[in-house]
C-alpha cells in the first residue's frame, strides 16, 4: 500500500514536472536554425505535449534572449563573448555551451562567375574595398559587390575574426540579416561575392577553394578548410537529466540527430 | 467667362478623380491577381502519388487499400529505372574487377620475368636473352600502369556522372527501394506537385555547366545532355525511357488541399499546411482588438465629453498624433524592451506580449476615429437626452454610442487589417519560425509563429526557399484572404447597425 501511494506521488510529480516545462523556446541563429528546425519536428513528432518554438534573430539577439531569461536554448553559431557571460552572471544565469555541429564558412559567388579560387588574403583585401574589381583576381572586368551579415550575427563575427583579421569592413558592403539573404543577394547579382553557412549552398551560387581547399564535409572536419567554426547551442546551467531539454540538447549526440545534421548540410561533431 | 473658368476646373477636377479611381483599381487588380492566381496553387494543383503517400503517412489520410493498389502500379513503372541503375552499377563493378585482375595478371608477369633475368645474370647467361627479358618485363609494366590508369578514369567517366545521376533520380522519386528510412522528412519522399516533378525531371536529363572559356565575360550555362556520358552503356535507353513513363511513374492528379489552411506543417514548411500560422494571426488579431478597442473607445469618449478643452488636452491630442506616426519596429523594440524584459508579462516571448504590442500600434487610429465618430454625432441628440433628465454617463452609454458604432467600427475594421499584417512589432514579442498551434490558455505565455513573419521567413531564411515557393504565395494568399474576410464582416456589421438605427 506504502509503496503503492509512493509510486502513485512519483508518478504524479513526474507528470508535473513534465507539464511545467513543455514548452522549449530557441531564439538565435540563422545558420543554426535549420538544424534545430530539424531537431524541433523531430523531437515535437516524438513529445506531442512539447512545444518547441523557434525564432533565428542572428546569434546576438539569441545570447540577449538568453541573459534576458526570455529563451531556453540560445542558438549561436559563435562562441558567446566575454561580455555577454558578464551579463548573463549578473543576471544568475550560467551559459553552457553545446557543440551541435561544424560549419565552414563557403565564400560564395554567383555560378557564372569564372573565379573559382581566392586567398583568405584576397577576400580580406576584397572586403576592405582594396580589391573593388573582379579583373584583379582573375575574373572579367566587373566591379565586385560585396554582401555581409548584419553585425549582430555570429556568421559576421566568425567572418571578422577568421578573415578579416578584426579590420573594419569597407563602406560600400551591402549588409543583410540572414544567411538565406545572402544566398538570395548572390545568386540575383552576378558580380556579388557573399559568406554563408555550408548548409545554405546550393546550385544557385557557388562556393569558392580558399587557399586551395574546397568547403565539404572533409576539409572542414579535417581543419584544413581555414574558415571553420563550430555551432552551438546554450542553455542556462546543464539541463536536468531526463527533462524535455535534456533529450532535446543531446539529439545532435544521437545517430539520427548526426544524420539530420549531415543531411541538412552541416558537419556532424561525432564523425570522426 | 468666369464661369466658363469654374465649369473647366470642376470637369477637370471630376475627370483627375476618375483617373485617380482608374489606376487604383489598376493597381489593385495588378497587385491581387498574381497572389491570388499563384495562391491558389497552394490549394489546387496537380499532385502526384508523393503528394497522396505524405498524406497518408504524415496525415492519415485517404483510403490505404485503393493507394497501395496505385502505389503497386507506379513501383512496377518504376522498376526498369532502378534495374536499369543497378545493372549499370554492377557492369562499372565487374569491369573494374577485370581492370584490376588483368593487372595483377601483369604485374605476376612481369615479376616472373623479373626473376628469370635476375637468375641468368647469376649463372652468367647471355646477355642478350638478359635484355630481352628485361625489355618484356617493362612493356609488362607499362601495360599493367595502362591497365591501373585505366582504372582509375572508370571512376571519372563512369562513376561520378552516374553518381550525380543516382542523387537527381532520388530528387525525383525519393529514396531507392531497399534503402534505409532518412531521418528527415523531406528526404522521405520524391516530387509531391507535378510542377517540380517536371522541374526535377529536367535536371536528370541535362546536366547544368557554366562555360568559362571567355576569361573577360561572366560564365554561360550550358546544359549537356546527361545521356551523353552513358552512350553506349546500358543506361543509354534508361533517358528515353524517363521522359516517356514520367506519368505512369508520379500519376499527376488534380489535386483539391483545402486541408492547406488546417494542417500543420512537416519538416518546416516543405510538407503540410499552415494552421499554427494562421491560428497565430487570428490570437494576434483578437488580442490586440480585446486591448486596443475599449481602451481607444473610453480615451475617445474621455476626449469629446469629459475633458476640458485646455493645454492637457492638446498635448494629449499631439501625443496621440505623433504615436500613429512611430515607425512600426519602434514599437516592436518597445514591446520587447518594457512588456518582456521590464513588466515581464510572460517569460519569453508570448502572444500576449505580441497582442499588447500591437494594441499599442493601433490605439492611435483607434482612438482618432471614435473621436470623429462621436462628434458626428449630431448636438440635437445629446441635448434631447439631457433635456429629458439623463446623466451624462446615460446619455453616453444611451445615445451617443450606439448612434456613433458605426463610425467607431470603420476604425476597428482598418486597425484589425493592420494588426493582423504587421510584421515588425511582433518579430520580437510573439513572432517565431517553427511551432505548434497554440491552445487558447498557452497565448499567455508562449510564442506563435504567424503569418505575416512566417511570409518573410520563409523567403528570406529557409534553406530551401525555391522548393517552396507554393507555401509561400499561399500563406500571402491565406492572409490577404483573412484581412478582406475581417474587413467584410466588420463591414456587414456596421451595415446592420446602421439599418437598425434608421429603423
Amino acid at each position: 500500500m506504502k509503496i503503492q501511494i509512493l509510486a502513485m506521488t512519483a508518478a504524479a510529480t513526474v507528470a508535473a514536472t513534465a507539464g511545467a516545462s513543455d514548452k522549449i523556446v530557441i531564439d538565435g541563429s540563422t545558420t543554426v536554425g535549420p538544424i534545430a528546425k530539424a531537431f524541433a519536428e523531430y523531437y515535437m513528432a516524438a513529445n506531442p505535449d512539447v512545444n518547441i518554438t523557434v525564432s533565428e534573430s542572428g546569434s546576438g539577439n539569441g545570447a540577449k534572449s538568453m541573459v534576458n531569461g526570455t529563451c531556453d536554448v540560445a542558438i549561436m553559431s559563435r562562441p558567446m563573448k566575454e561580455t555577454e557571460f558578464k551579463a548573463a552572471a549578473d543576471k544568475g544565469i550560467q551559459p553552457v555551451a553545446h557543440v551541435v555541429s561544424l560549419d565552414g564558412l563557403p565564400i560564395l559567388v554567383h555560378p557564372s562567375n569564372p573565379v573559382q579560387e581566392l586567398t583568405v588574403e584576397q577576400v580580406r583585401k576584397i572586403y576592405l574595398g582594396e580589391i573593388s574589381n573582379w579583373k584583379e583576381v582573375g575574373g572579367p572586368d566587373k566591379a565586385i559587390v560585396t554582401i555581409s551579415r548584419d553585425t549582430n550575427s555570429g556568421t559576421y563575427e566568425t567572418f571578422a575574426k577568421l578573415v578579416m583579421n578584426k579590420e573594419k569592413i569597407g563602406g560600400k558592403c551591402e549588409y543583410v540579416g540572414s544567411n538565406g539573404a545572402i544566398r538570395q543577394r548572390v545568386q540575383s547579382t552576378p558580380a556579388a561575392i557573399g559568406y554563408a553557412g555550408l548548409g545554405f549552398v546550393d546550385k544557385t551560387v557557388k562556393a569558392l577553394k580558399i587557399n586551395g581547399i574546397y568547403p565539404s564535409a572533409e576539409t572542414v572536419q579535417t581543419g584544413e578548410y581555414p574558415v571553420a567554426r563550430p555551432l552551438f547551442m546554450y542553455t542556462d546551467g546543464y539541463p536536468k537529466l531526463g527533462t524535455p531539454l535534456y533529450q532535446f540538447i543531446t539529439i545532435h549526440l544521437t545517430e539520427d540527430g548526426q544524420e539530420m545534421v549531415e543531411e541538412i548540410g552541416f558537419v556532424p561533431v561525432t564523425a570522426y | 467667362m468666369r464661369l466658363e473658368t469654374r465649369k473647366l476646373l470642376d470637369k477637370a477636377f471630376s475627370g483627375l478623380g476618375l483617373i485617380a479611381i482608374a489606376v487604383m483599381a489598376m493597381a489593385l487588380l495588378a497587385i491581387l491577381t498574381p497572389i491570388i492566381w499563384r495562391g491558389s496553387k497552394a490549394f489546387v494543383f496537380k499532385g502526384t502519388i508523393e503528394h497522396r503517400r505524405v498524406m497518408l503517412e504524415q496525415f492519415d489520410r485517404g483510403n490505404s487499400d485503393r493507394f497501395n493498389e496505385e502505389l503497386n502500379l507506379t513501383a512496377a513503372a518504376r522498376a526498369p529505372v532502378y534495374d536499369m541503375l543497378e545493372a549499370f552499377e554492377a557492369e562499372t563493378a565487374e569491369l573494374e574487377k577485370t581492370l584490376e585482375a588483368q593487372e595483377d595478371e601483369k604485374k605476376t608477369q612481369a615479376k616472373v620475368l623479373k626473376n628469370q633475368a635476375r637468375a641468368l645474370k647469376r649463372e652468367g647467361g647471355s646477355e642478350e636473352e638478359i635484355a630481352r627479358l628485361e625489355a618484356e618485363e617493362d612493356r609488362l609494366k607499362a601495360e599493367a600502369k595502362a591497365l591501373k590508369e585505366q582504372a582509375r578514369s572508370l571512376g571519372e567517366t563512369r562513376e561520378e556522372p552516374y553518381e550525380a545521376l543516382v542523387d537527381a533520380v532520388q530528387e525525383l522519386f525519393g529514396p531507392m527501394p531497399g534503402q534505409k528510412k532518412p531521418v528527415l522528412i523531406r528526404q522521405q519522399y520524391g516530387q509531391t506537385r507535378w510542377d517540380r516533378t517536371l522541374v526535377k525531371l529536367h535536371e536528370v536529363m541535362v546536366e547544368e555547366e557554366w562555360d568559362y572559356s571567355n576569361p573577360d565575360a561572366m560564365g554561360v550555362l550550358v546544359e549537356n545532355p546527361r545521356i551523353e556520358k552513358f552512350r553506349g552503356t546500358g543506361l543509354e535507353p534508361f533517358f528515353q525511357y524517363l521522359e516517356d513513363h514520367i506519368d505512369e511513374m508520379m500519376r499527376p492528379k488534380t489535386t483539391f488541399y483545402w486541408q492547406f489552411i488546417t494542417d500543420t506543417s512537416k519538416d518546416s514548411h516543405i510538407f503540410g499546411g499552415i494552421w499554427p500560422e494562421v491560428l497565430g494571426t487570428i490570437y494576434l488579431t483578437l488580442g490586440a482588438m480585446i486591448f486596443a478597442i475599449p481602451m481607444g473607445v473610453i480615451a475617445a469618449i474621455y476626449l469629446c465629453e469629459y475633458a476640458r478643452e485646455g493645454r492637457t488636452v492638446s498635448f494629449l491630442r499631439i501625443c496621440i498624433s505623433t504615436l500613429a506616426g512611430v515607425p512600426s519596429i519602434v514599437f516592436g523594440l518597445f514591446g520587447l524592451a518594457f512588456f518582456l524584459n521590464t513588466i515581464q508579462v510572460s517569460d519569453s516571448k508570448s502572444v500576449l506580449a505580441g497582442s499588447l504590442t500591437l494594441s499599442l500600434l493601433i490605439l492611435p487610429t483607434i482612438i482618432r476615429s471614435s473621436e470623429e465618430a462621436i462628434l458626428a454625432v449630431p448636438r440635437a441628440y445629446k441635448e434631447a437626452a439631457l433635456g429629458l433628465g439623463a446623466g451624462r454617463w446615460h446619455t453616453v452609454m444611451t445615445v451617443i454610442l450606439p448612434a456613433a458604432l458605426p463610425g467607431i467600427l470603420t476604425g476597428v475594421v482598418i486597425s484589425m487589417g493592420r494588426a493582423a499584417g504587421e510584421t515588425a512589432p511582433i518579430i520580437f514579442t510573439a513572432a517565431v519560425s517553427v511551432g505548434a498551434p497554440l491552445k487558447i490558455w498557452e497565448t499567455l505565455n508562449q510564442p506563435t509563429p504567424a503569418l505575416p513573419w512566417n511570409i518573410y521567413n520563409l523567403c528570406t531564411e529557409h534553406e530551401a526557399v525555391d522548393e517552396i515557393r507554393h507555401v509561400q504565395y499561399g500563406m500571402v494568399f491565406t492572409l490577404v484572404a483573412i484581412v478582406l474576410l475581417l474587413n467584410l464582416f466588420a463591414i456587414l456589421m456596421r451595415a446592420r447597425i446602421s439599418k437598425k438605427l434608421r429603423g
